[in-house]
């Protein structure tokens, strides 16, 4: 995926990338989209803690 | 249902109804194994914090050869709040772990500094999630200080990695500890009050109070931008569970670092929106009031019914009894300066006059008040427990 394609964002609370915001990057999918989705938010769950956990001491 | 399970369904039944201010069969007992218990073994502090088994194994061979006749309902979990090799791996400057800067039988120092600048209050305000990943993290972390390199890349790897393998070995451990034990977990997800983790975390202690002089809007604008985040992420600790507390440790606001005006202007409201935001999505909070709440008792109370879980450490008993008594369970009170320099028989007259104070009418829960220090005598910990069963029935 090209640099230009990422969009700047303000994440909701427990986001960091939403697939909102993703999918319009991926633009049409072939296959199921829940499925990608799904896998997408977990990952994204795990950033958004990680990088929380730093001031949540 | 084997014996385990009907021991765990019975336990959790005493800690909900608890929770809810009703009166069980017995007075609910928690109980955790703290660094305490590295001084009954053949470990150093350093080898618990670093292997994550060796805590663990602790953790079990306590249980096992220590605790065996001794009953209790509600588990804090094991010593080693942190695991140091994800902090280690970013080369980070919040903590100092035994064995490196330390020595291999000291306990853990957090070092406070203004690793957040007044200068960039407005970027965290307007991007909090955006500023902590491209400006916090560089800060604190060594190995993280030019995001760009190599040695970057791969610090953020290990310690992303370092978080999940943490996060899967504390599960295995809490599977254990249910399913074998028969323990209740007394938490599920973790939570602060906005302005502790912008005083805690990012201002530090004389930069917050700096702040509530010099820049009181910012202070107050950047609690709020906080205070869904703190939402956020209690629920996503608790991987969406609804039916334990989430833990709030709190700091600043015990009395008297703040003026009863700076409580109410500064600390209070965005620790009850988060609150009340939990509780709008059923959850409750373990209010842990470290040091004394007295003077913010009735403000407190203002919380929705049974919305919070509320941690008697240095506050007056009696008098939390009296204003949050019946509308919210009360938990913990007794010394923890007890269980290190009393005796077991100070400690038994101690939880005996809790459980007459407290738990008449139901709606208390057995515990240290605070964190059990390194240096706790084990007789003494056992004595509130049995003391807590002996005088503890309804």
């Amino acid at each position: 995926m090209g640099g230009s394609k990422v969009k700047a964002l303000v994440p909701a609370p427990g986001t960091c990338v939403p697939w909102r915001i993703k999918k319009e990057e991926f633009g049409d999918l072939l296959g199921n989209e829940e499925i990608v989705k799904g896998e997408w938010e977990k990952l994204d769950t795990f950033a958004y803690a990680f990088i929380w956990f730093w001031v949540q001491r | 249902m084997g014996d385990k399970e009907k021991l765990f369904q019975e336990r959790l039944n005493r800690y909900l109804t608890a929770l809810d201010c009703g009166k069980p069969d017995k007075v609910p007992i928690s109980f955790s194994v703290g660094e305490w218990a590295v001084n009954y073994t053949v470990n150093t502090l350093q080898e618990v914090y670093y292997n994550q088994e060796t805590s663990t194994r602790l953790t079990n061979q306590v249980l096992d050869e220590i605790l065996p006749d001794l009953d209790f309902d509600i588990f804090g979990g094991g010593p080693g709040l942190w695991w140091p090799p994800m902090f280690d791996a970013m080369g980070s400057k919040l903590y100092k772990f035994p064995g490196i800067y330390l020595e291999e039988t000291s306990t853990f120092q957090y070092v406070e500094e203004e690793y957040m600048k007044p200068e960039d209050y407005d970027a965290f305000i307007a991007n909090p999630t955006e500023w902590l990943a491209t400006k916090y993290l560089p800060t604190i972390n060594e190995e993280f200080a030019e995001p760009e390199s190599y040695r970057a890349t791969v610090a953020l790897i290990k310690s992303a990695a370092a978080y999940a393998m943490s996060g899967d070995m504390m599960g295995k451990a809490w599977e254990k500890w249910t399913k074998e034990y028969g323990f209740v977990p007394s938490s599920s997800g973790f939570t602060k009050a906005p302005f502790d983790t912008l005083g805690d975390a990012l201002r530090g202690m004389k930069g917050i109070l700096l702040d509530l002089r010099r820049r009181p809007d910012k202070v107050l604008a950047a609690c709020d931008a906080i205070v869904p985040h703190n939402i956020a992420y209690a629920m996503i600790g608790a991987r969406g569970d609804t039916t334990l507390p989430c833990i709030a440790p709190l700091h600043r606001g015990a009395y008297p670092f703040l003026s009863l005006q700076q409580w109410e202007k500064f600390y209070w409201p965005s620790l009850k929106a988060v609150i009340e935001g939990l509780w709008a999505q059923g959850k409750r909070m373990t209010f842990f009031a470290e040091g004394d709440w007295t003077p913010y008792l009735e403000k407190i109370a203002e919380l929705p019914d049974k919305s919070i879980v509320f941690i008697i450490d240095t506050t007056d008993a009696k008098k939390a009894k009296e204003v949050l008594g019946g509308r919210f369970c009360l938990y913990g009170g007794v010394s923890t300066t007890l269980l290190t320099y009393g005796t077991p028989e100070q400690v038994k007259e101690c939880v005996k006059r809790l459980i007459g104070e407290l738990a008449c009418d139901g709606g208390y829960i057995l515990a240290p008040g605070g964190v059990v220090m390194g240096d706790a005598k084990k007789e003494n910990l056992f004595a509130m427990i049995e003391a807590g069963r002996k005088y503890g029935v309804y």
